[in-house]
């Protein structure tokens, strides 16, 4: 429904991301260089596991199952990449702090990991906003408008829209919430993240039923809002530790 | 905190390298969109000499006339760049930096004329031919001497360098499609060879420019990093050699060298006869190595850029080319095959370099430079993913950007001329196949359903 439609499903998706991107991520380019790096690891993860799918696709409309067995092999396989991003990183922030003392500067601060953190988080977001909603959103620039059947009292770009905002929050504090699970090596954390993302991956296949979507988003969101609080907890917890320890130890 | 984290400041060189280069495959795309730019087939360019591809042909005959096609366009650049070599052996200069700016010239107004006015009948934007004719001769010579001419500032010639990108990778964008392909590939494989080889043509025009330490202007877009005032800039051309550098002791010396390999294309369609002018801008950039310790000594990281630029107008029809009209297609394509990285300087060379940078107007102390030509071919290749669906545009995007970002590093850890295609175009091609026949169906059989994760 025009382009004005068309920008503001695109914003409903990815307006959050982009005023996040502009205020933290801009400032420092190694943020934006992370950002881009997480959002290739995310799609050659989605490439690879469509190449995994692929003999076995189309799958029927009207089976559920099928669907709950993709879901649930893809949040494994992306799990598993995100423990592999952590190894990276922990390499990447040991070359960081080697440079740093080199030319005589300070380490990384709590802050700029729980940045970096960020940044990881919101690529992965991002690149599910994109693949998952904006790639489709192209007609919607035309003059008319889509409604699949089963959720038929919302058009279809506005859902899809809806449901990649809270992907894209919970991919985004999610990431920031494993990175110093497997830092403090805090078990609860590190359980958490893949709890969540199968959660919300199992909350859309509610969408699967008639009109299920009216259920199933709600839910997503409460997810989606648990993870922010979950993230804005213990970065707080985080923070305030860290301030207590180097006023201790002046 | 009195003291700033090193996050601050790390990796602002290849950002101001992948920006401009996003934003010039940003603008194609949405070029491309909305234009919709298709395919003419009737248009004999150099790129499509021997087989024109018709959509109705069977897969094998269009493999093989793509094939055919890509051969010989990469044959023709070859041959160009060795008249090129020859004429900067034998010192033709002025004459080259003449024909720079008159392609400038061309390339903007013709090209970029023609594109203004189907943006001006696709979105019947109300403006008069006088007036058109008087912004577009405005923005032309603009153009034109942003290009070369000393005194302007350095924001205008990237802006002028970009926009000259999206004009000759949209014009490029209307090949057919496995022409496209075939071209981008055969392109980035003579890149490597040509650069990498011992008997590669833009090889041998760095070793004659370093030989003679000449200077040559080239169509590069220069990111210079923003000069920070006084002891900041101790990291600033440092940081990522230092890093990359890792375990190697710190930093090391500054010399580097830069290649860009310039090549104009010109072609004159069908109904002219088979007119070509080719021409062939070979750039090459050095910088001399800094002579550690040697006293009081200027360490100068002067970057002496030496361009070649030949044309050889093999057409008789010069009449030709003063005609402008939209099937005029004119292809001006400067190839820049190579990165390169000047002025990764130790500490002790900041401050001096600030002292050179405010005595001399026209040399680049320090950040990277990228050919005009890998512009070209990157939005190339991103507006032809266009044309299919924004999915396999952003995977591609992701791929040259990642492609372009491993190019820099090993940029920094090589310190030499390297060609910037070979990585980002392999990679490119391989994920949009990959997404086109692989991800879109198990995307969109998902999201239509509702379902992700």
């Amino acid at each position: 429904m025009t382009v004005a439609a068309g920008i503001g499903y695109a914003l409903v998706a990815l307006g959050p991301s982009l005023s996040l991107f502009v205020s933290v991520i801009s400032r420092k380019p190694f943020l934006i260089l992370t950002v881009l790096s997480s959002t290739l690891l995310w799609l050659v993860s989605l490439i690879i596991l469509s190449g995994l799918w692929r003999p076995f696709l189309p799958l029927k409309a009207n089976v559920w199952w099928p669907y709950a067995l993709l879901v649930v092999t893809s949040v494994c396989f992306q799990e598993g990449l995100r423990f592999l991003f952590w190894k990276v990183y922990k390499r990447l922030e040991d070359v960081l702090d080697s440079f740093a003392d080199r030319i005589s500067r300070p380490r990384l601060f709590l802050t700029d990991k729980l940045q970096i953190a960020l940044a990881g988080g919101l690529g992965h977001g991002v690149a599910h906003a994109v693949f998952f909603c904006l790639s489709l959103l192209t007609p919607a620039f035309g003059p008319a408008t889509f409604y699949v059947e089963r959720c038929s009292k919302v058009p279809f770009f506005l859902i899809s829209a809806i449901i990649a905002l809270a992907f894209v929050t919970i991919h985004t504090f999610s990431m920031v919430i494993a990175f110093e699970g497997y830092a403090k090596g805090n078990r609860v954390d590190q359980v958490i993240v893949p709890v969540i993302h199968l959660a919300a991956g199992m909350l859309t296949l509610v969408n699967f039923a008639s009109e299920g979507c009216v259920i199933g988003v709600p839910l997503l969101y409460l997810v989606a809002s648990l993870t922010l609080v979950h993230c804005g907890k213990m970065v707080w917890q985080r923070l305030l530790e860290t301030r207590n320890q180097s006023s201790a130890s002046r | 905190m009195d003291s700033s984290s090193i996050l601050d400041s790390l990796g602002v060189e290849i950002i101001g390298v992948m920006a401009p280069v996003s934003i010039c495959m940003f603008l194609v795309v949405l070029l491309t969109y909305s234009l919709s730019v298709t395919s003419d087939p009737q248009i004999r360019t150099a790129a499509n000499l021997i087989y024109i591809e018709n959509p109705s042909d069977s897969a094998t005959v269009k493999l093989e006339g793509s094939l055919l096609n890509a051969i010989v366009f990469v044959v023709l650049v070859a041959a160009v760049t060795f008249i090129l070599v020859l004429l900067f052996y034998y010192n033709f200069t002025n004459f080259l930096k003449h024909y720079m700016r008159f392609s400038a010239f061309f390339v903007l107004g013709t090209m970029g004329g023609a594109i203004f006015l189907s943006i001006i009948q696709h979105f019947s934007i109300p403006v008069d031919s006088v007036t058109c004719f008087i912004l577009l001769f405005n923005f032309t010579i603009l153009g034109t001497l942003s290009v070369f001419a000393g005194g302007i500032p350095i924001v205008m010639r990237q802006c002028y360098m970009v926009v000259m990108g999206i004009v000759v990778a949209a014009w490029f964008t209307k090949l057919p499609e496995w022409t496209t392909w075939f071209i981008l590939v055969a392109l980035a494989l003579y890149d490597l060879v040509a650069v990498l080889a011992p008997g590669g043509p833009l090889k041998l025009l760095v070793e004659l420019a370093s030989s003679r330490d000449e200077e040559l202007p080239a169509m590069v877009y220069e990111a210079r990093p923003t000069v920070s005032s006084g002891n900041q800039g101790r990291n600033r051309g440092s940081s990522l050699r230092a890093l990359v550098g890792g375990g190697a002791g710190g930093v090391s010396d500054s010399g580097s060298v830069e290649l860009q390999a310039v090549r104009n294309h010109d072609a004159n369609q069908l109904g002219r006869g088979n007119s070509h002018n080719l021409d062939y801008n070979a750039v090459a950039v050095r910088d001399i190595d800094n002579v550690d310790g040697h006293g009081n000594e200027d360490r100068d990281v002067v970057e002496r850029s030496p361009v070649v630029a030949i044309s050889s107008e093999q057409s008789t029809a010069v009449g030709t080319r003063g005609n402008i009209e939209d099937r005029d297609n004119v292809m001006d394509e400067e190839m820049s095959p190579l990165v390169e990285l000047m002025g990764w300087g130790d500490n002790r060379e900041e401050p001096r370099g600030l002292e050179e940078s405010d005595n001399v107007v026209d040399i680049s102390n320090r950040g990277i430079k990228l050919g005009l030509g890998d512009f070209i071919f990157y939005s190339v290749l991103v507006g032809r993913a266009a044309m299919y669906d924004l999915m396999t545009v952003y995977a591609c995007y992701l791929a040259i950007i990642s492609g372009l970002g491993c190019t820099l590093i090993l940029l920094a850890v090589y310190n030499r001329a390297l060609p910037a295609l070979p990585i980002s175009i392999m990679l490119g091609v391989v994920f949009y196949f990959l997404t086109r026949l692989l991800m879109e169906p198990f995307v969109v059989g998902m999201t239509t359903n509702l379902m992700m994760f």
